[in-house]
């Protein structure tokens, strides 16, 4: 089941990056996210599956899917004709690099400690409280940044386009 | 227990490397954020499976769930950049942004 799950990632991922239509990206990528999501669920991570499925193979996905209807048309960029057959030699050889490697880990992979005390949320406020300061200031930032980038010129009467 | 850390590491290398080609072939900019997508799909994967290795998963999560976040603000931030410059440049084409130049 795991390994079901791990090869059901890594291939809805090519398939996102590889697949023509935008739209057929975007929600490859999200069933990619809906693996990882239960991957994360095996592994006993509750709280990073609920994240990844709500925030990423939601949140992201719809923002995603905004973008690619607020460009539609615009989105047939020719990519190189060499790319397509370039891909499957890479990850071969890639998937090869990376199996050696991972054989030789084998053998020195540093032991299991004994589980950790308290829950999620005591180690989430009492543990990594600077990074919940970090996250609020990522989002407050994003948020700038977006608005800043659809803001309208006021006082003259024109739009940001100059077409 | 070992041995699940080390498949999963494995899996998490090939998202790694199937974002960075995707970063360093592609053209069309949002394929360009969807590479970048993957990449952080390999790297949550790897943090919470080297977490439920040692024992700390709790700590792993919470690592996870900051990746997580760090990533839609980027995406997010991105994605308004890249409507933006297709209502200049008419085009998805990374290409097309040479024109910014000088």
């Amino acid at each position: 089941m795991h390994l079901f799950l791990l090869i059901g990632l890594v291939a809805f991922s090519a398939v996102a990056i590889l697949c023509r239509e935008l739209l057929k990206s975007a929600i490859s990528l999200a069933v990619a996210s809906i693996f990882l999501a239960l991957l994360l669920f095996e592994m006993g991570a509750v709280y990073a599956g609920v994240f990844e499925l709500s925030v990423v193979a939601g949140l992201i996905t719809v923002l995603f899917i905004t973008a690619i209807a607020l460009t539609r048309g615009d989105g047939d960029v020719a990519e190189g004709r060499a790319q397509r057959w370039v891909f499957p030699l890479f990850f071969l050889a890639l998937a090869v690099v990376d199996v050696l490697v991972m054989r030789r880990l084998l053998g020195r992979i540093p032991a299991i400690q004994g589980s950790e005390s308290g829950g999620f949320s005591q180690v989430l406020w009492n543990q990594r409280t600077f990074d919940l300061v970090g996250q609020v200031g990522v989002i407050s930032a994003g948020v700038l940044a977006v608005l800043a980038l659809f803001r309208r010129e006021g006082g003259h009467g024109k739009g940001e386009g100059h077409e | 227990m070992s041995n699940l850390w080390v498949l999963n590491l494995g899996f998490a290398v090939l998202l790694v490397g199937v974002g960075l080609y995707c970063l360093l072939t592609m053209r069309n900019t949002v394929k360009l954020l969807i590479g970048i997508e993957v990449i952080a799909k390999g790297v949550t994967l790897a943090l919470v499976a080297g977490g439920a290795a040692r024992g700390n998963l709790m700590v792993a999560q919470s690592l996870a769930i900051t990746v997580i976040v760090v990533d839609v603000a980027v995406i997010a931030t991105a994605l308004a950049l890249v409507i933006n410059i297709n209502r200049h440049t008419k085009s998805l084409d990374v290409r097309k942004l040479t024109r910014l130049k000088g």
